[in-house]
């Protein structure tokens, strides 16, 4: 692996290639450039211009030679002048080609224009001989010889500067293909290191990038344990590599921490629920401080509880295993210090005045953690919403961590379902004692219901039987009038005899001490044979009796008491309604068994049907036509209707008569017995 | 002479069946509590024994019990004056050993009917 560069470096070292490849490139073409436009300059301005005055020297010389030749041989002044002007051409011919020389050719220049000035020198004094003489032929032959060195040298000058020309001609061409050639192979090489750059920059940047977001990719989704390689790529993406791990670490971190938190919760939510469950205030107190010794972690907790009006100072402690320290000390310091605050908090409990929260404490309770070993200790208040019932104190060996603001959170949430959990207990146990008072209260007055119809039955034994055997004349002869006296009180004797029966029974069934025995009885039946026993009955009276069962009606009851309640309500029919009509009708109707007695007897007042099933009430036109009933027997009927989870309801009207209505809960699909 | 122990701690009920006993021709010891009640039936070895169930010292179904247990008093007759109609009384006094039971308050002529009754039928 190579060292880590930075992509700032990769990219400048890329790009500062690219950048000096095209300096290169730019700089190579404008030198050629200039290269060969000095050799184009020099081409046109020097050595052709030097070329064309060298050709047109020559031509003037040529001129000369032709105009002169010609005047030697034939005489004629008009080529004479040919030779003048020819002469004067050659002057500024050579004045333009001497001015244009430069270095190199000045020399040939010279040298040929020497040899020229020496054929001027002849042509002059052939021009002075006279023309077509001898002399002039002997001229012409030094003049021609002359001409020819001037023609050689001009030559010779000449070919010089050609050869001069297709040298700068071909290096001009030279240069523009090697111009061209630098540019394209620059331009190659411009394109490879910009695509050799894209390969590495894809390599180096984009591939650890691609991985970075694969990594964040996987912890988006959960996956909690990838890191991402720090190892890879340049070093801005090691450090966003890095950053995103410490990242990630802080989540795990944050999520361990609330994970813990959710974990704590959850404990806390389950130990509140038991020590709701508690309705005993001690075993609810030991519930909380034992739960919450083991939850948060604490070396001791101890719940004071301060005395009420109705209730004792309570103090529930607990140690957890292998605990050090003692709790007797705080256990017995008082907590009225506690002062309105709702929670007291220190890291420290050897420096009383490090309260973090809360007033300074005082020297009891500061001895008390010193006892129990404590460092931090917590103490939250116990209230049930606006009064102070105690304290939870949680205390923590020294040396150990802190409470955190969580912790603080669920101890104060517990105390707070343990306060609302100890008002509920004490209601509850204020109840609890109310029930039993009334209980014993209700006990005692059944007791006494039958103590005393039981004492009762002892005299009115001996006064039924004294008055029988008088009425019997045991004891010697009744007159009339002494007999109708004995018939009142033995008829006096027989009421009171059934009002203690009755009260009898009715404290029994509502002391639940009457027996009971449960069991599928036919209510059809019972009623046939309850209406066939009172039929002899109704009939002294002229009461017509109908009765109209569909059985079977199966209920489960105890069939003494149904007996009674028929019974009952069968005599009272017939007692109030002389020469009338009495109907049973018995039916099932929706898993109730209705059982109806009807009368067209006097029927109740409108104002006394409430008071009908009341004790001892007896309807105000039922006394007035002295009728006997101890009043007791809608009591007795309703109370055991009651008992079997029945209703029992009437309705009556004065001189029409009154119906009552029964209802049970059919039994099941038994069959009837 | 058949004789019949009454045994009630009400004075005014002993005497009541002591009257209509002896009025049909019957003697009659009484008894004022359980333990007088088995003191007199030992001594006098009665034909029948009319025993209030609530007595002191020992109730009617303890004397019942052990005028049972005891071989020379096992065979008595013994009728239960109960002032109880709970069923449980009138089981205890059977399985004491009790032959009839008459229930508080009652009708001296019928107890009196019921007494002949249970002589004629061990006579018979």
């Amino acid at each position: 692996m190579s060292p880590p560069t930075s992509v700032a470096r990769l990219l400048t070292r890329a790009f500062a290639v690219l950048a000096l490849l095209i300096v290169v490139s730019g700089l190579s073409g404008a030198g050629t450039a200039l290269v060969q436009h000095q050799t184009v300059e020099q081409l046109t301005d020097h050595v052709l211009p030097l070329q064309l005055q060298n050709a047109e020297l020559r031509a003037a010389m040529s001129d000369g030679q032709r105009g002169l030749r010609g005047y030697l041989l034939s005489g004629d002044p008009t080529l004479l002048g040919n030779y003048y002007s020819a002469h004067a051409d050659y002057k500024t011919s050579a004045d333009d080609l001497r001015g244009m020389a430069t270095g190199g050719e000045g020399v040939a220049i010279e040298a040929q224009l020497d040899r020229a000035e020496a054929w001027w020198a002849v042509a002059e004094r052939q021009r002075q001989v006279l023309p077509r003489s001898d002399e002039a032929a002997r001229f012409v032959d030094q003049g021609s010889a002359l001409f020819l060195a001037f023609e050689s040298a001009n030559t010779g000058l000449d070919t010089a500067l050609g050869d001069r020309a297709d040298r700068l001609r071909d290096r001009s061409e030279t240069l523009g293909v090697g111009t061209t050639a630098a540019l394209v192979a620059l331009t190659l090489a411009a394109a490879l290191v910009a695509a050799l750059t894209a390969v590495r920059t894809t390599r180096r940047i984009t591939g650890p990038l691609g991985r970075l977001v694969t990594v964040l990719d996987d912890l988006g989704r959960g996956r909690y344990g990838r890191r991402a390689p720090t190892g890879d790529g340049p070093v801005e993406i090691r450090a966003v590599a890095a950053a995103v791990n410490n990242l990630a670490e802080q989540a795990d971190r944050v999520r361990r921490e609330e994970e813990e938190i959710a974990r704590l919760r959850g404990e806390i939510r389950v130990l509140n629920t038991r020590v709701r469950q508690h309705l005993a205030v001690d075993s609810a107190m030991q519930e909380a401080a034992t739960g919450l010794v083991a939850t948060l972690g604490a070396e001791h907790a101890v719940l004071r509880i301060a005395a009420a009006a109705d209730a004792p100072k309570m103090v529930t402690r607990h140690s957890a295993a292998g605990a050090a320290g003692s709790l007797d000390a705080l256990a017995c310091a008082d907590i009225a210090w506690l002062g309105e605050h709702d929670l007291w908090l220190t890291a420290d409990a050897t420096d009383v005045n490090a309260v973090d929260v809360g007033d300074p404490v005082p020297d009891p309770e500061a001895a008390g953690w010193r006892a129990a070993g404590a460092g931090p200790v917590l103490t939250v208040a116990v209230t049930n919403g606006d009064t102070r019932l105690g304290a939870l104190t949680l205390l923590r060996a020294a040396g150990r961590p802190g409470w955190s603001p969580v912790e603080i959170r669920l101890a104060e949430s517990v105390a707070g379902d343990l306060g609302r959990g100890l008002h509920h207990a004490r209601l509850f146990e204020q109840e609890q004692r109310l029930v039993a008072q009334l209980k014993e209260l209700d006990s005692v007055k059944t007791d006494f219901m039958s103590t005393v119809s039981h004492e009762l039955r002892t005299p009115l034994t001996s006064i039924a039987g004294y008055v029988e055997m008088l009425r019997d004349e045991d004891a010697g002869e009744v007159t009339p009038a002494q007999g109708r006296m004995l018939d009142v009180i033995k008829r006096n004797t027989t009421r009171l005899r059934a009002l203690i029966e009755d009260l009898l029974i009715l404290s029994r069934i509502e002391a639940g001490t009457f027996r009971t025995r449960r069991q599928t009885v036919d209510l059809a039946a019972i009623a046939g044979t309850v209406a066939a026993e009172a039929a002899e009955a109704a009939a002294k009276t002229g009461v017509t009796l109908t009765v109209d069962l569909a059985g079977p009606l199966p209920v489960d009851a105890d069939k003494e008491q149904l007996d009674r309640v028929v019974e009952g309500l069968l005599s009272n029919a017939v007692k109030f309604a002389p020469g009338g009509t009495v109907t049973v009708t018995g039916r099932a109707d929706a898993g109730e068994v209705v059982l109806c007695v009807a009368d067209t007897g006097m029927g109740v007042p409108d104002a006394e049907q409430g008071q009908l099933f009341s004790r001892f009430f007896r309807a105000t036109n039922a006394i007035h036509l002295a009728i006997p009933g101890t009043g007791l027997g809608l009591a007795i009927v309703r109370t055991i209707v009651e008992n079997h989870d029945g209703t029992i309801e009437m309705t009556s009207a004065e001189n029409d008569g009154t119906t009552v209505t029964v209802r049970l809960p059919l039994a099941g699909d038994r069959v009837a017995a | 002479m058949t004789v019949v122990l009454v045994a009630d701690d009400d004075a005014d009920i002993r005497d009541l069946v002591a009257f209509k006993l002896e009025q049909a021709g019957l003697e009659v010891i009484t008894a004022e509590d359980g333990q007088q009640a088995v003191e007199q039936a030992r001594a006098h070895r009665p034909t029948l024994a009319v025993l209030d169930v609530s007595m002191p010292a020992l109730s009617g179904i303890d004397v019942c019990r052990m005028l049972r247990a005891d071989p020379a008093t096992a065979g008595m007759l013994i009728i239960m004056l109960t002032a109880r109609v709970q069923e449980q009384d009138v089981e205890g006094g059977f399985s004491a050993g009790a032959d009839d039971y008459v229930t508080k308050p009652f009708s001296p002529r019928e107890l009196i009917s019921r007494i002949q009754a249970l002589l004629t039928r061990t006579r018979a």
